[in-house]
């Protein structure tokens, strides 16, 4: 269960990495990496020709993993091995397109039968309620971003049809790191715990330990994706550097596992 | 409104754009509903845009094929394209809802020019979003942009065009809604700006519509234009919908083999930018990379409307290759005098095939920009 997941974890860090990068095999080792430095789940991207929401790194992040020769085919293939060799979910982030070119219903279902507890799409149409019935039917979370924009009334449908966590974004814009981060996402956070009792965790922006601290004083978990990916993407040894940022992240002189 | 055509269209983007879509959907349905932002809007188009614009009758050229060919002559208006329409009527509505920059994509140059000569007119700020593959092949309209002021931002990413300038765009606008206003150029998009788009561009079908019955006393056999995202089309066919009149539109078939941006002929549904439509994309659903000598019609999308006409059968969309379109630049200089732009090109390259099979018909072709742009290109190919 990702909400539990979240829950349970005094700092719920939510590492994002792109898929393939550098190689698929690298991927699941990077997976158990995370799952080493303390992760209360892992969201995986699915790189996408098209990436309107991402910024420079992630961007680049799903070019190099085209360009290696990332398929949602060889995709499947390892599914089931990683999220096997880790005790915590594992979730994809996908844009719509890729999703829906063999059936939306049809990629869900696999994905759920290889162990992904839940999805993120964050080109998700606005009326949201038929994917939202699929996922429940098939038993994959919807985890639906809220966003600095979005009206009370919309905030409360999203909600409605929102599972495993709120993703609350942090700021106006597209993923990438920001030097610092408005100081309205706590009342953001709290405007949304008062609608729901799932987990409410925030991304976009994050880069620093400071930022994870103040974060997770009112939220309940956060998520980390160009920074990391950054690091991933810079460094000769990307399973290493995966786990030492993720560790900073989390930070000293706290047990990250209960 | 609607936001769907068939199972076609919808508002596909980033929860943080949700209430801007709403807030762009409300200003439009008020502006329409006045008369007063109508009356201006047609002011402009008329005195700024100098419409109504004529509509020709090809005598060379029609007797070349042995059809009779009228042209909409789009390629008259003020900045050289019926791109003008759309941004006139956009930066109006900008305007009523206070926001002071615009932002826009841009294949050709030619939205990019009509939307920088907008904000020109109204002293707003104005950043365009193209690729640096189209910055090269339509250098001149670049220079346009920057002389009339405007920020012209190159992208590098992905294939440089079209497709990756308005994801560029849309990245702007995600990050700046609260004072940006996004100038679509095409009928593509999410809901409202296909419809947006559609509702600016109609008055080419109105005024063609009228100008056919007075000047040959009934309607034509088929009205014809080029489709990239699709907006000059949609803006001609709109007013003969309900008419007994065929509606071809006609896609860049590029090199007539695999490297093209024919989205209805070849490509399956799909989302991209926000819409759901004829999409160009691979057994992975990865959108593919497009070509056509044509940078306007260089895009893997088209507009939502345009795949539901064509699952209906209300249209047909055929297909004209970048050698065809090259060929057809040079015959309308030579038997009309004119230099229509590469994309509309495409759908005077139509003709050949039409002609072929429908000797004696009456038909509308829409020339929907000037060709002096492309100069430097079919130069290139050789004359």
């Amino acid at each position: 269960m990702i909400a539990d997941a979240i829950k349970n974890k005094t700092k719920a860090v939510i590492p994002y990495i792109t898929a393939g990068l550098p190689g698929m095999d690298a991927t699941g080792e990077i997976i158990r990496s995370l799952r080493a430095a303390g992760a209360a789940a892992i969201e995986i991207g699915l790189p996408f020709s098209d990436p309107m929401a991402d910024g420079p790194v992630l961007q680049k992040a799903s070019h190099l993993a085209l360009k290696n020769g990332f398929t949602l085919e060889g995709l499947m293939e390892h599914l089931g091995d990683w999220t096997t060799s880790i005790d915590i979910p594992l979730i994809v982030m996908s844009y719509i397109n890729p999703l829906m070119r063999r059936g939306i219903g049809e990629t869900l279902s696999r994905f759920r039968d290889r162990g992904v507890q839940g999805v993120i799409i964050p080109d998700l149409p606005s009326d949201a309620r038929e994917i939202h019935a699929l996922c429940r039917d098939i038993g994959i979370d919807l985890i639906r971003l809220v966003a600095p924009t979005t009206t009370l009334q919309r905030q409360e449908e999203v909600i409605s049809q929102c599972s495993g966590f709120v993703y609350a974004v942090s700021v106006k814009g597209v993923t990438g790191v920001r030097q610092c981060l408005p100081g309205e996402v706590a009342r953001q956070v709290q405007g949304i715990k008062a609608m729901t009792d799932l987990p409410v965790c925030i991304g976009f922006g994050i880069s620093t330990a400071e930022q994870v601290n103040d974060m997770l004083a009112f939220a309940d978990g956060v998520i980390v994706g160009s920074h990391l990916m950054e690091r991933i993407m810079g460094d000769p040894n990307p399973v290493i550097a995966a786990h030492d940022t993720l560790r900073e992240l989390i930070g000293p002189g706290i047990e990250s596992i209960r | 409104m609607n936001g769907y055509f068939g199972e076609y269209g919808g508002q596909y983007v980033p929860e943080t754009l949700i209430p801007a879509l709403r807030g762009l959907e409300d200003a439009a349905v008020r502006a329409f509903d006045d008369d007063g932002f109508q009356g201006e809007f047609s002011s402009y188009l008329q005195d700024y845009v100098g419409r109504p614009s004529p509509l020709t009758h090809a005598k060379r050229l029609s007797a070349h094929h042995g059809i009779e060919v009228w042209l909409k002559r789009e390629d008259l208006n003020h900045t050289g394209s019926h791109k003008i329409n759309n941004a006139l009527g956009q930066i109006l509505l900008a305007r009523r809802m206070g926001k002071p920059r615009i932002i826009a994509e841009t294949g050709a140059g030619q939205h990019g020019v009509a939307t920088a000569t907008a904000c020109a007119l109204f002293g707003m700020e104005c950043v365009v979003y193209m690729g640096s593959e189209d910055i090269r092949r339509q250098h001149m309209n670049v220079e346009r942009m920057r002389l009339l002021g405007a920020e012209v931002v190159p992208v590098t990413t992905g294939t440089a065009t079209l497709k990756d300038a308005t994801s560029e765009a849309i990245r702007d606008w995600v990050t700046n809604v609260d004072t940006t206003y996004y100038l679509l150029g095409s009928a593509v998009g999410p809901h409202p700006y296909p419809t947006l788009v559609r509702r600016f561009q109609a008055v080419i079908g109105e005024e063609a519509r009228g100008q056919i019955i007075e000047k040959t006393g009934k309607l034509p056999d088929a009205v014809i234009a080029c489709v990239g995202g699709g907006s000059n089309a949609i803006g001609i066919f709109s007013r003969f919908i309900d008419d007994p009149v065929e509606l071809i539109g006609v896609e860049a078939y590029g090199d007539g083999n695999t490297s093209h941006g024919a989205s209805i002929n070849f490509g399956i549904p799909g989302v991209l930018h926000g819409a759901c439509s004829h999409l160009l994309q691979d057994e992975n659903g990865q959108v593919l990379d497009t070509h056509s000598i044509a940078a306007g019609l260089d895009y893997p999308g088209v507009g939502p409307e345009h795949s539901h006409l064509a699952t209906t059968g209300r249209a047909r969309y055929g297909l004209v290759r970048d050698a065809q379109a090259l060929e057809a630049f040079r015959l309308l200089n030579r038997l009309e005098g004119i230099a229509p732009a590469l994309e509309s090109a495409h759908a005077i390259g139509y003709l050949e095939q039409y002609a072929h099979r429908h000797q004696g018909r009456t038909v509308i072709v829409n020339l929907s920009g000037r060709g002096d742009k492309d100069i430097h290109t079919v130069l290139e190919e050789g004359l």
